[in-house]
């Protein structure tokens, strides 16, 4: 008790002598911290409005805000009573360790595959990548739903980094009925591609017949665009193609079944035909 | 002939890739007739055919008018053209539209 006792009379004490100045040092603190805050939301703005990347925005935003918070430690320090020579020696001494542990460390830290700003796809988000921490990666979807992704589930897999190539290749697929002029079929999706002012001319367009399906002949169309006219030139293309199809008399196949009924002897009882043609019964009385 | 050559004169004859589209229309400007471009021939065009279209319809839809006279500010003979002024089918028929037809009375 009496341990207790002089404790807290040597803390009164020490609060009579320093406790002005500590109260004054903590409100410096808190009020450069928000200082600090604002003039880094600000310069935000103004980044935004300069033609610069966001990623070396980002960095000089970093290290400005790593300055200022320098100088005010160093302030607060020096109003503490510390000498200005060790404080200085200090920050400096943390300055180099870190930047030691930057370049040994460095080739070791997994980086991610992208930048600030780049277009990504990450698991099934499709988006812009907003910014980046050690943690997470800020996506912005085209929609405009922002989503936070654990750097770790990146890392773990498969991402796709459209900022790297700046050609894509667009894919025409459609299914024209059996019964259809193919080669007109695929000389008009050609001529389609062909003309459009932003398909390139090499690799040139081309059309292949994919596959002989139940319902269909599929045909695909392939050419290439710039990255950035990507999407607005596939459904500008997919959209010509159905008007174009529709204008030459090709018929573009649906899903669909014949259901034939034949009686016991074999002749068809039931058929679109024989229906159309008033015979036959119908399928229901005879499963009656 | 070779397959680069022969390629060329494929590309030359067979198909005709324009290198953009403007909207071509007509507008009464002080009791004239002006015919105008959008965008401008200065500019550089527009290089989907699709956006085009949709744009020339929209211009017709904002400006036409019921009256049988050509009112101020009404866009007449509206269509698309290409780069060497040529007039471009509409996809979506395959014909060669045009928004807001009127005669020229001279």
């Amino acid at each position: 008790m009496d341990g207790f006792s002089a404790k807290i009379a040597q803390l009164e004490s020490t609060m009579s002598l320093y406790g002005r100045e500590v109260v004054i040092a903590f409100a410096v603190v808190v009020f450069g911290l928000i200082l600090i805050k604002w003039i880094n939301q600000g310069l935000k703005s103004v980044f935004r409005k300069l033609p610069i990347s966001p990623a070396k925005g980002a960095t000089v935003r970093n290290v400005i805000t790593v300055l200022m918070s320098a100088a005010l430690i160093s302030f607060v320090a020096i109003h503490l009573g510390l000498g200005a020579r060790p404080v200085v020696r200090f920050l400096a001494i943390l300055t180099l360790g870190a930047i030691a542990m930057i370049v040994v460390f460095r080739p070791l830290i997994p980086s991610l595959p992208f930048k600030v700003g780049n277009t990504v796809k990450i698991v099934d988000l499709l988006g812009k990548v907003e910014a980046t921490t050690i943690l997470n990666t800020r996506l912005r979807t085209f929609d405009g739903k922002t989503f936070f992704v654990p750097n770790r589930k990146i890392l773990d897999g498969v991402v796709i980094n459209y900022h790297f190539s700046d050609k894509r290749r667009i894919k025409i697929n459609v299914g024209i009925r059996y019964d259809q002029d193919l080669m007109k079929a695929k000389q008009v999706l050609e001529s389609l591609m062909i003309e459009d002012p932003r398909v390139i001319a090499k690799p040139a367009p081309v059309v292949y017949v994919l596959n002989l399906t139940n319902n269909c002949v599929e045909l695909g169309g392939r050419c290439w665009v710039d990255n950035m006219k990507y999407w607005v030139t596939k459904c500008d293309l997919l959209e010509k193609t159905k008007y174009k199809f529709d204008n030459e008399g090709i018929v573009i196949a649906f899903p669909q079944l014949d259901v034939n009924y034949y009686n016991k002897s074999g002749a068809p009882v039931c058929t679109d035909q024989n229906r159309l043609q008033g015979h036959g019964e119908s399928f229901e009385s005879k499963i009656k | 002939m070779k397959i680069s050559k022969g390629l060329k004169v494929i590309e030359k004859g067979w198909i005709i890739k324009p290198k953009g589209y403007r909207v071509k229309y007509q507008k009464l400007i002080n009791s004239e007739l002006i015919t105008e471009y959008s965008p401008d021939l200065e500019d550089k065009p527009l290089d989907s055919d699709v956006v085009a279209w949709r744009y020339a319809w929209k211009l017709y839809m904002a400006t036409k008018s019921d009256s049988p006279e050509i009112s101020d500010g009404e866009l007449i003979n509206i269509f698309v053209v290409d780069d060497s002024d040529n007039p471009v089918k509409y996809y979506a028929t395959n014909q060669l539209e045009v928004f807001n037809p009127r005669e020229i009375n001279v």
